[in-house]
């Protein structure tokens, strides 16, 4: 009788959308290769399905230790970021295809569900085990790096992801105390419960200073482990901001930040998957600046940007993979010269380098613009010339840089082969999709969760783009004829993640070998004390044959048995 | 040697092919009327100009950010299996 309605919770648990990811996840490691990726499509199409037709007003609630729990629920933002995510979901199985490794498919699997299911989470106890959920799954992926460094970073992300978490429910804590309850809603970060979140979530988001993790562990993680992080945890975070920190004007500055100082360390760093893991900040950052403006176009613009960048920041990660999984290097100074080996890999990293330039026809264009709009439209002057520049040092640094390192510069030497048939289909895919929001973006703006209005076709507004890309793109060949490329000799740079992986480990260090050096002092005087006393005390009961010794025990149970005769004595008095 | 000189050929045909659709570019700014949010977008050739100075200030910066936070391969240490 009683567990009728568990039960039915478990049953009805399933139709939380990436629900049935996790629980499938179970079973991946004990499925045959052949079978396994037809299974995680087919859950991933499932799942989907529950989104595509999930109502409104659909909801979830369950009771926990006199705790309501708000298990479903859809926000107007929910829809377009669940379907992105189940997109890259099925596209990083198809792009894994050729890996044998179970514990990849696994763990890549239960992260994309538990990221999907965080997004209907209606409270934050909720949001909590999912949040944590990312974490665990996703560190399996930095570890699959599988070499000394890797398993290093990997550790470094956890701990940043799991003080994330912690903080997470620290901040939820605090709302509950302050009698708001659990529920997730549009918060002041100005409270210390609404600080503390804020804080969580720009962990993930890649605040300055505190995203140093992911330009330290994303490139790291094998081909298909980056793909699948450069997904979720981040468009995650993007899209709690966006619910509870819409219209907090102090983002648009922290976005601007993020957008404009990863620029040159994208410009000068040599291995090519940590320039699109630094270049990822600058995506957010564009975001986060829309959050911050928080009008239904910014909220529009993030949005579509972010089911945009979901597409072409993973082919740009796909194609770099495919080139670090055929020729088993990263670096720009060791490639080049790539494009007769590996045209597909060429030409779809080139389809996901004009989506992020913004080109008209692809889909960075018909997005980015509607956050650009909305800051225009407030009049906000320094922060629109902002993201322009930021706008332009993509265009640099990813757009032409990257494909120009991996394939077109002079590398005579270099030999491989096209990348395998699974991860050309994904890269395919992925290239494809590219187009179609830039071609037909009203397809995408129809997901929006505000009715679109802006004139994205707008003829000025095009050759205002392509006159800025053009002239970009003839500086850049300027520098390269002037052998000005590479710009720098250096082969690394010190960006965030030297917080984590230089300054705190020396600062505790630092701090901590002089408490060691007092702690081991103490500890060897005080014993040097003990055993003094002791051979005192043995002395002294040589003397005297009372406190210790040989003959000791006697007279020590003489003395105990005297003590308790008292404290007897006393308590029968009193 | 030979691919070198291929490259700066290639290099050259892409350059000319750059100027010409700079060159259409700012043509189009003569024939098309843009709408503008700011008074300072209405510039003529706004967009040229500003893709010229922020692409020369971006790189310029990064040659001097380079000698600030550029470092050798084994800064953090060895094991370095890139």
């Amino acid at each position: 009788m009683m567990l009728e309605p568990v039960a039915t919770l478990l049953l009805s648990m399933l139709s939380i959308p990436g629900m049935a990811l996790i629980a499938g996840a179970l079973a991946v490691p004990l499925l045959p290769t052949s079978a396994r990726n037809a299974f995680m499509l087919a859950l991933i199409a499932f799942s989907g399905w529950t989104v595509w037709q999930i109502a409104p007003d659909a909801s979830l609630t369950a009771r926990l230790a006199g705790i309501e729990l708000t298990l479903l629920r859809v926000e107007a933002i929910t829809k377009p970021f669940a379907l992105v995510f189940h997109i890259a979901a099925a596209l990083n199985v198809i792009y894994s295809m050729h890996e044998k490794a179970r514990l990849t498919a696994t763990a890549g699997l239960a992260y994309a569900g538990a990221a999907i299911a965080a997004l209907f989470a209606g409270d934050f106890l909720t949001l909590f085990i999912y949040w944590e959920l990312t974490t665990f799954a996703s560190v399996f992926l930095v570890l699959a790096g599988n070499t000394p460094r890797a398993t290093r970073a990997a550790m470094r992300y956890l701990l940043m992801q799991v003080a994330s978490g912690v903080i997470l429910l620290a901040g939820a804590v605090l709302l509950w105390r302050s009698g708001a309850g659990f529920a997730i809603t549009a918060l002041d970060a100005t409270t210390p419960a609404g600080f503390c979140i804020l804080l969580a979530l720009g962990i993930k988001a890649g605040f300055p200073l505190l995203g140093g993790w992911l330009q330290d562990a994303y490139p790291e993680a094998s081909p298909a482990g980056s793909v699948m992080l450069s997904a979720f945890t981040t468009k995650l975070a993007i899209y709690m901001l966006v619910i509870c920190f819409a219209g907090f004007k102090p983002l648009i500055y922290i976005g601007l930040a993020m957008a404009i100082i990863s620029l040159f360390a994208a410009m000068i760093e040599n291995n090519l998957r940590r320039v699109l893991a630094i270049a990822l900040v600058n995506q957010l950052g564009i975001m986060v600046v829309g959050i911050g403006i928080g009008s239904e176009l910014a909220i529009n613009g993030v949005t579509a940007h972010a089911f945009a960048s979901v597409l072409y920041k993973g082919l740009l990660f796909m194609s770099m993979g495919a080139v670090f999984f055929r020729t088993g290097t990263d670096r720009a100074d060791a490639l080049g010269g790539l494009a007769r080996h590996m045209p597909w890999t060429a030409g779809f990293c080139l389809i996901g380098a004009l989506s992020i330039a913004s080109m008209p026809l692809f889909s960075g264009f018909t997005t980015k613009a509607l956050t650009l709009g909305a800051v225009a439209k407030q009049g906000e002057l320094w922060v629109w010339l902002g993201l322009l520049f930021a706008s332009v040092g993509v265009v640099l640094h990813t757009a032409l840089r990257l494909p120009y390192a991996a394939f077109f510069a002079t590398n005579p030497k270099i030999k491989a082969e096209e990348a395998p048939l699974n991860m050309r289909v994904a890269m395919g895919l992925a290239a494809g999709g590219c187009l179609v929001i830039g071609l037909y973006p009203s397809a995408l703006y129809a997901l929006l969760p505000y009715a679109v209005s802006y004139k994205v076709w707008d003829v000025g507004h095009v050759l205002g783009e392509v006159q800025l890309l053009v002239f970009v793109a003839l500086i850049f060949a300027l520098m390269v004829r002037r052998g000005l490329y590479p710009l720098s000799g250096a082969d690394m740079v010190i960006y965030t993640d030297w917080i984590g992986r230089y300054a705190l480990p020396r600062l505790i260090i630092g701090i901590g070998a002089p408490l060691m050096r007092l702690w081991n002092g103490a500890k060897d005087g005080f014993v040097a004390l003990v055993l003094r006393l002791l051979r005192t005390g043995e002395e002294a009961s040589r003397a005297t044959g009372l406190a210790s010794g040989v003959a000791s025990t006697g007279a020590a149970a003489g003395i105990f048995l005297a003590l308790f005769a008292l404290i007897l004595l006393i308590r029968i008095v009193i | 040697m030979g691919d070198k000189t291929e490259t700066s050929l290639i290099l050259r045909r892409v350059m000319r092919g750059l100027l010409a659709l700079c060159a259409l570019g700012l043509l189009g700014e003569v024939l098309i009327h843009r709408h503008a949010y700011f008074a300072l977008e209405a510039t003529p050739f706004f967009f040229a100009l500003f893709g010229i100075i922020a692409a020369s200030l971006i790189i310029g910066g990064s040659m001097v950010a380079a000698r600030l936070i550029g470092r050798a391969p084994d800064y953090y240490g060895g094991d370095d299996d890139a």
